[in-house]
C-alpha cells in the first residue's frame, strides 16, 4: 500500500506553508523527513495523516483519496505517534495503549478480550509490560514514547507516522526508539518520521526527504541524499562530516 | 485715612457681611420663615413654609402622601398598573414615575430629582444607620430637605399627624390619624379579650407553591402578628424564608393566609396540602390586592383595611361586621374613589 | 472490570445507599422506620398500610419525590461535570461552563417577572439552558477554529457573562416586594417545592442525557486527548462533541429548571470519584453518578432538617464542598489529575 501526496499545497487557514509538494511512502519502508524549524515538516506530516486538510492537491491512501476515509477507517490504516505533550488525566499505561483499539470498536463498545490481548502483546513487544498499571504521568520520557508507540501499533495499522520521536529523550533512549522504528519498517509497516538529527535518519531510514521553507530540497535514498552539501543547503549552516573508516560509518555534526 | 489698613479692613468686613447676608436671602428664599422638624433620625430638618410638592423616597412614602393629599405627590416610585388605576382617584395615574431613592438599589437619578424641584423628600420605613446616612447624603448633595419617618404599622396615626405638621394641613391630617387610631384600637381591643389559647396558629403562604413565609418580626407578617395570632414560623426571627413542605405539615396551621391566587386555587385539590388543618376546615384565605395589597406589601397604610379583613379571618366570632361597607368607606377616604359593586366584588374575591 | 477498581465502585454505591436511607429516615415531619417500611411494602403489594394518612402522605408525596429528585439531580450534575472535564481536558470545569445554568436562570427570572405559573417557569428555565448552549455552540463552531475546544470555552464564558448581566437587569427592574424575593429564592437553589408532578419533566431529560453519557464512556478517554490525537485514533470528535454537549446540557437544564442553581456538585464529585476509582472514564462515569446522587442526598437532607427554615442548596454545597475540595487537593498523594 502507498501513502502519497500529490501537488500538495499545505498550510493553515491564515497562511500557506508549502506549495506543490509530492511525497510517497510504501509499506515496508522508512522515510525520514528533515528540515529546519518552520519549514513545514509538521504541517506536511499532519496533512499526510489527514489531520489537516490540504489547501491544494490531494493525499491518497491506497487507491482512494484520504479525505474519502472516515476517521475510523483511516485509523485502521494510519497511526500517529505525537510528540510528547502535557497530559491532563493520569491514565494507566494499559488504558493508554487500549485507546489504540478505539477504531476497532463502534461508538459504544467496550474493549473486549481480543483488544486487551493485543494491547498486552504490544506492551510486551516494547518491554513495558511491567509498567501496565503505572500512571502514564509517572514514567520516564523514554518509557512514555514507547507507550505511545505501543498505542499506535495496537491500532494494527499499515503506516506509522511519528512526529519528532526522539525529541526530549535521553541519549540512551534515542537509540532504543530508533531501533524500534527500524524494526517496524522491517516488519512491513510504512514508517514516516520527522527528525532534527540527520544521524537518526541515516541509521533508521531507507529514504530521506529534505524540506526547507515549504520546498522540497532533495529526496531519495538516505545514503545518496544525506551528504554534507545537501545538509548545509538544508540548514543554511556549516555541517561537519565524521567518518569511521574502520567501521565504515559516518556521522554528521553541526559545524 | 492716611494709614488705611485697619479702617479699610473693617469696611471690608462689613461689606462682606452684607453681601453674604444678601446672597443667603436670594439663594434660599424658601427657607425664609421655615421651621425645624425633628424627624425619626433625630435630625432637625428645616422645613419650608410652603410645601406643595413632595418627592417620595420609596413606595410606602408615595402611598402615604397619595392617601393624604394626591396633589402633594410629585410622582410614584413605580407607576401603578392599569388594574390599579381603575381603583385610584384624583388623577393618580397622571403622575410621572420617579424611581426610588431607598430600599434595594436606587433607580432615581439625582439630577432628575433636582430638576423636579420638590419642596422636600419624604421617606417612610425602617430607621437604621444605612437609611439615616442616605438621608444626610441626599440632603447635602441636593440641598433639598430629607425627612425620614418611622414606618411601623402601629405608628400610622403618628405618621399622618407628622405629615399634617409638615404641610400645615393639620386638620386634614387629624381625620386620617383618628381613622387609623380607631381602626387599630377597635380591632386590637376586641382581640385583647381573647385568651392566648384560643388564638389560632397562622401560616402566611407566599411563592408559587406557598412555601415562602415571613419569619417572626418580619415586616411581611407585621399585621398578622399585631393581631396576636401565632405565626407558625415565628419562633425564628428574621425576614422571609423558604420552608420545606414537611415542616408546614408538621406545624399543621389552623389558618393559612396567602396573597397568591394560583396557590389558593390549587391548595384544595393538591394531595400534599389537603391533610393540613387549615385546608380541611376551609380556612385558607386569599388576601385582596387591588389597588394595593391588604396584607404584607407595600408596607404602608394600605394595610389598615387589611386589619379588619385579617381580624375576620382569624377571629370570625369576634368580628361579625360586614366587610363591604368598611372597605367602601376606606377606599373613598384613602384612594379617593368609590368602587362600583362589581369592582368591590372583584376586589374582595382577591382577583389579581 | 479490573479488580482494583471494584472496591471503589462499591464504596460509591454504599454512599448512595447510605444517602438514600438517611434521606428517607430523617425529616421535619416525624416518620418512623416502621412506617416507612410499611408504606413501601403496601405500595408495592397494593394493600393498605395501616399507617396514618398524614405520615403516608409525607412519605409518598413529599419526602419521596424530593429524595428521588435529589438523587437524580446529584447523579446527573456529577455525570455531566465528569463528561465536561473529559471533553474540555480540564479537571477544573463544571457543567455550567457553556452557559446552561446562566441561560436557565435567565429563563426562570423572566418567567417570575411576568408572574407565570410554576410549570411555565420551569419550562422557560429548561428552554433557556438549551438555547444558551445552542447559541454558544453555533457561534463557537462557526469560527472553524484550530482548537474548537478553546473557542467553545471562551464563547461559553462570554455568553454566560452576558446572560448573567441579563439576570442582573431583571432583578434590577423587578418589583422589590414581590418579584425580587421570588427571583432571589429561585436562584439560590432548592428542592423544597418538589412534588410528584415535577418528577416527570425531570426524569425524561435526565435519563436521556445520562444514558447517552454512560454509553459514550468508553470513548471519553480518547476524547480527553488533544484534538488531533483523538482524531488520529479514529474517534469522530465532532460528532462526540455534539453528543456530549447536548446530553450534558439536557441534564443540566432539567436539573436547574427543577432545583435552581446548585453549584459545586458537578465540579467536586468527579474529583472524589477519581480518588475512588481512578481517571478511566469507563469507571469514572458510573462512580460519579453514584457518588453524586449520594452527595446531594446528604446535602438536601441537611438543607431541610438542620433548621426550621430551608437552607438553600447552592449555599450548602459551597459551604460543604469548598473545604472538602481544599482538603482533597492537599491530601491526595497520588496525582490522579
Amino acid at each position: 500500500m502507498i501513502l502519497s501526496g500529490h501537488g500538495l499545497t499545505i498550510g493553515y487557514s491564515d497562511h500557506v506553508v508549502g506549495r506543490d509538494l509530492d511525497v510517497a511512502l510504501n509499506t515496508g519502508e522508512v522515510l525520514a523527513l528533515l528540515g529546519p524549524n518552520g519549514g513545514g515538516k509538521t504541517t506536511l506530516l499532519k496533512t499526510l495523516l489527514g489531520l489537516l486538510a490540504p489547501r491544494g492537491g490531494e493525499v491518497r491512501l491506497g487507491d482512494r483519496r484520504l479525505s474519502d476515509y472516515s476517521n475510523r477507517e483511516r485509523a485502521h490504516l494510519l497511526a500517529y505517534v505525537p510528540q510528547f505533550h502535557a497530559v491532563t488525566f493520569a491514565f494507566t499505561v494499559e488504558t493508554v495503549v487500549l485507546m489504540g483499539r478505539t477504531a476497532h470498536g463502534n461508538l459504544f463498545s467496550r474493549p473486549g478480550i481480543a483488544d486487551r490481548d493485543i494491547a498486552g502483546r504490544m506492551l510486551d513487544r516494547f518491554g513495558i509490560t511491567h509498567l501496565k498499571d503505572r500512571p502514564y504521568t509517572m514514567i520516564s520520557g523514554g518509557e512514555r514514547q514507547l507507550v505511545l508507540l505501543a498505542r499506535a501499533l495496537a491500532q494494527e495499522p499499515q503506516f506509522v507516522v511519528l512526529d519528532e520521536p526522539t525529541a526530549s529523550l535521553d541519549f540512551g533512549n534515542q537509540g532504543k526508539v530508533m531501533r524500534e522504528i527500524r524494526a517496524l519498517g522491517a516488519a512491513g509497516h510504512g514508517v514516516l518520521f520527522t527528525t532534527h538529527d540527520p544521524n537518526h535518519a541515516m541509521r533508521a531510514a531507507d529514504r530521506a526527504y529534505l524540506l526547507r521553507g515549504g520546498q522540497r530540497i532533495a529526496e531519495g535514498a538516505t545514503g545518496e541524499v544525506l551528504n554534507r552539501t545537501q545538509l548545509e543547503t538544508l540548514y543554511q549552516a556549516p555541517v561537519e562530516l565524521i567518518s569511521d573508516a574502520a567501521a565504515g560509518r559516518t556521522a554528521f555534526l553541526p559545524g | 485715612m492716611p494709614d488705611g489698613s485697619p479702617v479699610k479692613s473693617r469696611a471690608n468686613l462689613n461689606r462682606r457681611k452684607v453681601l453674604t447676608g444678601l446672597s443667603a436671602t436670594i439663594v434660599a428664599p424658601r427657607l425664609a420663615r421655615a421651621f425645624a422638624l425633628t424627624d425619626a433620625t433625630g435630625r432637625a430638618v428645616a422645613i419650608p413654609d410652603k410645601v406643595e410638592h413632595i418627592f417620595p423616597a420609596g413606595p410606602p412614602a408615595s402611598l402615604l402622601i397619595y392617601t393624604f393629599a394626591p396633589d402633594l405627590l410629585l410622582g410614584w416610585t413605580r407607576n401603578p398598573e392599569p388594574l390599579q388605576c381603575a381603583l385610584l382617584g384624583s388623577g393618580a395615574c397622571d403622575k410621572p414615575e420617579v424611581g426610588r431613592l431607598t430600599g434595594r438599589g436606587n433607580t432615581t437619578n439625582l439630577e432628575v430629582l433636582i430638576k423636579l424641584k420638590p419642596d422636600l423628600i419624604l421617606d417612610v420605613g425602617t430607621i437604621n444607620d444605612t437609611f439615616i446616612s442616605l438621608a444626610k447624603r441626599v440632603q447635602d448633595e441636593t440641598g433639598i430637605p430629607y425627612v425620614l419617618f418611622d414606618g411601623r404599622f402601629d405608628a400610622a396615626a403618628q405618621l399622618y399627624r407628622q405629615l399634617g405638621q409638615l404641610t400645615q394641613r393639620q386638620a386634614q391630617a387629624e381625620e386620617f390619624a383618628r381613622y387609623s387610631d380607631n381602626t387599630i384600637k377597635t380591632v386590637k381591643g376586641r382581640i385583647d379579650q381573647i385568651p392566648d389559647a384560643r388564638r389560632p396558629t397562622v401560616y402566611y403562604a407566599r411563592g408559587p407553591r406557598g412555601l415562602e413565609t415571613g419569619l417572626g418580626g418580619s415586616i411581611n407578617v407585621e399585621t398578622i402578628e399585631l393581631l396576636g395570632a401565632h405565626n407558625v414560623a415565628g419562633d425564628q426571627r428574621g425576614g422571609m424564608a423558604t420552608m420545606s413542605m414537611e415542616q408546614v405539615l408538621a406545624w399543621n396551621p389552623d389558618v393559612i393566609v396567602t396573597i397568591e391566587p394560583a396557590f389558593a386555587a390549587s391548595v384544595h385539590t393538591d394531595p400534599v396540602w389537603t391533610p393540613v388543618k387549615a385546608v380541611q376546615t376551609n380556612r385558607v384565605h386569599l388576601s385582596p390586592r387591588l389597588p394595593f395589597g391588604w396584607v404584607d406589601f407595600p408596607p404602608s397604610v394600605n394595610r389598615l383595611i387589611g386589619l379588619w379583613w385579617l381580624a375576620k379571618v382569624l377571629y370570625p366570632a369576634q368580628f361579625p361586621e360586614d366587610l363591604r361597607p368598611l372597605a367602601l368607606d376606606f377606599y373613598k377616604r384613602f384612594y379617593h374613589l368609590t368602587p362600583t359593586d362589581a369592582q368591590m366584588d372583584s376586589v374582595l374575591a382577591g382577583s389579581p | 472490570m479490573s479488580r482494583s477498581t471494584f472496591p471503589g465502585l462499591l464504596v460509591a454505591f454504599a454512599i448512595l445507599v447510605a444517602g438514600l436511607l438517611l434521606a428517607f429516615m430523617v425529616g421535619r415531619y416525624p416518620v418512623s422506620l416502621g412506617d416507612l417500611f410499611s408504606v413501601v411494602v403496601a405500595k408495592l403489594s397494593g394493600r393498605a398500610s395501616g399507617v396514618p394518612a398524614a405520615a403516608q402522605n409525607v412519605i409518598l408525596l413529599v419526602r419521596g419525590p424530593r429524595v428521588l429528585a435529589a438523587a437524580m439531580v446529584g447523579a446527573a450534575l456529577s455525570v455531566a461535570g465528569t463528561a465536561f472535564q473529559g471533553l474540555f481536558r480540564n479537571p477544573l470545569v463544571s457543567p455550567d461552563l457553556l452557559g446552561a445554568s446562566s441561560g436557565a436562570a435567565l429563563g426562570a427570572v423572566i418567567g417570575i417577572f411576568f408572574s407565570l405559573g410554576v410549570l411555565e417557569i420551569q419550562a422557560l428555565a429548561f428552554i433557556g439552558g438549551l438555547v444558551a448552549v445552542g447559541a454558544v455552540y453555533l457561534i463557537g463552531s462557526s469560527m472553524s477554529p484550530r482548537d474548537p475546544i478553546l473557542v467553545l470555552v471562551l464563547t461559553g464564558v462570554v455568553i454566560g457573562a452576558l446572560l448573567g448581566a441579563g439576570v442582573g437587569l431583571m432583578k434590577y427592574i423587578a418589583d422589590q416586594y414581590n418579584q425580587l424575593p421570588a427571583m432571589t429564592f429561585w436562584l439560590l437553589g432548592s428542592l423544597a417545592a418538589t412534588n410528584v408532578t415535577d418528577l416527570v419533566p425531570l426524569f425524561g431529560p435526565v435519563a436521556a442525557g445520562t444514558l447517552v453519557l454512560f454509553a459514550l464512556r468508553w470513548r471519553m478517554n480518547a476524547m480527553s486527548l488533544p484534538e488531533e490525537e483523538a482524531r488520529a485514533l479514529g474517534v469522530p470528535t465532532g460528532l462526540l462533541r455534539i453528543a456530549i454537549v447536548t446530553a450534558a446540557t439536557l441534564v443540566t437544564s432539567a436539573s436547574v429548571a427543577t432545583a435552581g442553581i446548585i453549584g459545586w456538585v458537578g465540579l467536586v464529585v468527579p474529583h472524589i470519584a477519581r480518588t475512588l476509582v481512578g481517571p478511566d472514564f469507563a469507571r469514572l462515569i458510573p462512580a460519579s453518578a453514584l457518588l453524586g446522587g449520594g452527595f446531594l442526598l446528604v446535602i438536601d437532607t441537611l438543607a431541610r432538617t438542620v433548621t426550621a427554615t430551608e437552607i438553600p442548596l447552592g449555599i450548602l454545597t459551597a459551604v460543604v464542598g469548598t473545604p472538602f475540595f481544599i482538603w482533597l487537593l492537599a491530601s491526595v498523594s497520588k496525582t490522579w489529575a
